[in-house]
């Protein structure tokens, strides 16, 4: 079916070597600190992301060595409160959203027939921010001084009255910073969906996945503000003297929460939904046939965007409101609901009519259903109010989000990982070794969750470094601890594999599992140009599509060839009709120079060292204003006259 | 292909089937950022009144008002959807018309959500007296 892009039948001997030359980066140092490929970037966010996964995941394992036994004294109450801290805020802000952006870098060009992002030294700069802002967080821990207010970092308790030191600094500051990344990053996903698909790819045979990144993207742009603007004002209460949230100074406590949810509950969403693009991309290849209801689960992504953000107040029903305010959220809350299971349901439809393949991906996505549900079904009991006030800050609700969280993030982005491996990487995993990594890190997950719920039933409060031998409490503790340990040797078990596929595995195919998305119409890996010709979209499936396969063969033209620049094509936003060819940037240094610019100016900033904050700060300026100047046109540099 | 739109096609692409997509998101999110902090901010005053009009009488306009703006968003976006569908029927495949018979069933379904939730947060303005602690 799928012939390798070396030869790629449609563009002459030369024009490929053109396209070669025009997008070669050299294997050399220099070329590893200024790339701006997509595909590199892609990885990059995902290997960190990753990284900072083992981190957090390290940092869980110490949570539960620490309460296998009461009243033990692994670790102390102040390292216990920064270890609970930064493990909730890395797998928030340093793993879970920056994984999904590594997927969406390496596929969206991919998948909407494009040579790169739109802004491709953007898109570099956004990593190494995400890059130095994670390490920054990371790096306060060995200090003691890691952010120790648990991920929400509730006012009063976060104002320097209450809680000294550098620890709220930390977390003010490194959010403000990691900020610029994701904002950058969001923007350029919408750009690159709206304008850089290729011809013909009209809205209604945009992938699903690309669907749900943009979405998010919408979201991460919309949410953001609130929650930079409620840094900001924290960062300036504690360090000069304002009072936002201080009400002896005519402040307001609720205005961090508000601000906060205002973010925060759609942040989780930003989460869930791009995981579940990843399922409507993954779904196809392993049931044979497309996603059942195209337009239901559009509806239902853009939906949940929306309604997501009406919904905060949900997470305040604690704070003394009126009740007919809290009905205006509660009937959104509840409404929300639908959406979400228009998806569940339009996929186990898929499954239903098509043919499964029972292969690791699919594995982790029946696995990813099961376990979502049962966190959803569970959020629905907190519906209930008199439920709500009995179990509220128990381990109940860590039980309820971890399902949520490890069910509809962890499972779909395994399953992303072993379906997009062989376009990534170029090598097959070994599927037994896959087949055990799925089923410890399935039962470690439920070993690990489910006896939560009881000990929150049970009165067990969440937060607490050791708790008091209680009827009830110290077996479920115990199980719990081996759970997690079992969770992370299926963890371990992925690594394995990864590493195992790139030392010795198969050489992967252009279309291992005759995928339905442009992506699998490229070489494995992908050429530095993606695609030789760019191709023409005829159907919602293009790689099923024998029309689409034959414009970038016989069919190919010279506008959808572009070999003589590093170039690629605009099209319309709605319906991807051919505009003009566009130049893309050659690599760079000034993303990195930026990025380090910054994060010598936060670290200032962190440490009072104002005079080098300036001198960062006008470096900054600086880098900015060398990066925006128009270019020098080509023949003055060659100084040929024109 | 290169026929001028026709008044059909028009309706299928401009102005008014964004109106039907998106009518009801936004009503429903005005609704929301008029009618809460209405209540509450009154409330929190003390008061009953907003400038004269009875708060009660005030918020129940925030729902009617968008709820009215969901069913014209509602009744565009099935106009849309039956026009395309004789359009798609009449052959010849056309991008225009496919992309937005899409957004006509997306804007059905949406508005029918979003009207949903209007008419449950109506509902509560029935129920709870305006300052109900
Ligand atoms: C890998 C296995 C994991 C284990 C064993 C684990 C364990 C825990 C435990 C024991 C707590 C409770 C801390 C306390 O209340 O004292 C906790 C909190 C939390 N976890 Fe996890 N977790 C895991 C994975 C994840 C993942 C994947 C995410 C998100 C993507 C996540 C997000 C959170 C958050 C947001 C909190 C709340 C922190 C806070 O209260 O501020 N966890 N976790
Ligand atoms: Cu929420």
């Amino acid at each position: 079916m799928s012939t390798t892009t070396s030869t790629a039948p449609g563009v002459g001997r030369d024009d490929l070597a053109r396209l070669a030359e025009h997008w070669a980066e050299p294997r050399s140092l220099r070329a590893w600190f200024t790339t701006v490929d997509h595909k590199k970037i892609g990885r990059r966010y995902l290997v960190t992301a990753a990284f900072f996964f083992v981190l957090a995941g390290l940092s869980a394992l110490v949570m539960r060595t620490q309460l296998a036994r009461p009243e033990s004294g692994v670790v102390s109450p102040q390292e216990y409160n920064q270890i609970f801290t930064m493990h909730g805020t890395a797998m928030i802000f340093l793993f879970a959203t920056p994984m999904l952006f590594g997927f969406g870098n390496f596929l969206v060009p991919l998948m909407i027939g494009s040579r790169d992002m739109a802004f491709p030294r953007l898109n570099a700069f956004g990593y190494w921010v995400f890059l130095f802002a994670g390490l920054f967080m990371w790096a306060s821990l060995p200090f003691g001084a890691a952010p120790n207010n648990g991920w929400f970092a509730y006012a009063p308790l976060n104002q320097v009255q209450h809680n000294p030191g550098l620890h709220m600094d930390v977390y003010a500051l490194g959010l403000l910073f990691l900020g610029i990344s994701t904002t950058s990053g969001a923007i350029n996903f919408i750009v690159t969906a709206l304008k850089l698909r290729a011809p013909g790819m009209s809205l209604n045979r945009v992938p699903l996945f690309v669907w749900a990144i943009v979405a998010t993207a919408f979201m991460v742009v919309f949410a953001l503000p609130a929650l930079n603007a409620d840094n900001t004002m924290l960062f300036l209460d504690r360090r000069f003297g304002t009072h936002f949230f201080d009400p002896s100074g005519g402040g307001n406590v609720l205005l961090w929460q508000h601000l906060f949810w205002i973010f925060g509950h759609p942040d989780v969403y930003i989460i869930v939904l791009s995981a579940l693009g990843i399922v409507s991309a993954v779904l196809p290849a392993f049931t044979r046939r497309g996603v059942v209801a195209y337009s239901l689960i559009v509806l239902s992504i853009v939906a949940i965007a929306i309604i997501s953000f009406g919904v905060w107040v949900h997470h305040m029903f604690a704070t003394g409101l009126p009740q007919l305010s809290y009905s205006f959220f509660s009937a959104a809350s509840t409404v929300i609901t639908i959406p979400s299971g228009i998806q569940i349901f339009a996929w186990l439809a898929t499954m239903l009519l098509g043919r499964l393949v029972l292969r690791v991906p699919l594995l982790f996505v029946i696995g990813f259903i099961v376990t979502f549900v049962l966190g959803g079904l569970t959020g629905a009991m907190f519906a209930v109010t008199a439920f709500d006030q009995q179990v509220t800050d128990s381990y109940f609700v860590v039980a309820h989000f971890h399902y949520v969280l490890i069910g509809g993030a962890v499972f779909p982005m395994l399953a992303g990982i072993y379906y997009w491996l062989p376009k990534i990487t170029g090598r097959m995993y070994h599927e037994g070794l896959g087949r055990w990594a799925f089923w410890l890190t399935f039962a470690g997950m439920h070993v690990t969750f489910f006896p939560m719920h009881l000990t929150g039933l049970f009165g067990m409060p969440r937060r607490v470094y050791t708790y008091r031998s209680e009827p009830g409490w110290d077996g479920w503790n115990l199980v719990s601890t081996v759970g997690s340990y079992l969770l992370a040797l299926g963890l371990l078990l992925v690594l394995v594999g990864v590493v195992h596929a790139l030392r010795r595995g198969r050489p992967a195919p252009a279309d291992p599992w005759e995928g339905d998305s442009l992506e699998w119409s490229t070489a494995s890996p992908p050429e530095p140009y993606n695609f030789p010709v760019i191709p023409r979209v005829h159907s919602l499936h293009p790689a099923w599509d024998a029309r689409t396969a034959e414009s970038t063969t016989t069919g190919a033209t010279a506008e959808r060839v572009l070999s003589d620049g590093r170039r690629t094509l605009f099209t319309s936003e709605l319906d991807a009709r051919t505009e003009r060819a566009v130049d893309m940037p050659e690599s760079s240094f000034k993303p990195l120079v930026l990025a380090g610019a910054l994060l010598v100016f936060f670290t200032a900033m962190l440490l009072a060292a104002y005079p080098v904050a300036v001198v960062a700060a006008l470096v900054v300026a600086a880098t900015i204003a060398a990066w925006l100047w128009p270019p020098r046109r080509p023949d003055e540099e060659l100084g040929v006259a024109s | 292909m290169t026929t001028g739109p026709g008044p059909h096609t028009r309706l299928a692409g401009g102005l008014l089937l964004w109106y039907g997509v998106l009518g009801g998101a936004v009503a429903w999110a005005a609704h929301l950022l008029v009618a809460w902090p209405l209540d509450e901010l009154t409330c929190a005053a003390g008061r009953e009144h907003v400038s004269a009009v009875p708060l009660w009488l005030a918020v129940w306009l925030a729902v009617v008002i968008p709820g009215v703006v969901t069913v014209g968003s509602l009744l565009v976006a099935t106009l849309v959807w039956r026009r395309t569908a004789r359009a798609s029927s009449a052959g010849a495949e056309d991008r225009a018309v496919d992309r937005s018979r899409m957004l006509a069933v997306v804007g059905v379904w949406a508005n029918l959500l979003f009207l949903t939730i209007i008419v449950l947060g109506g509902v509560a303005v029935l129920v709870f007296p305006p300052c109900q602690g």
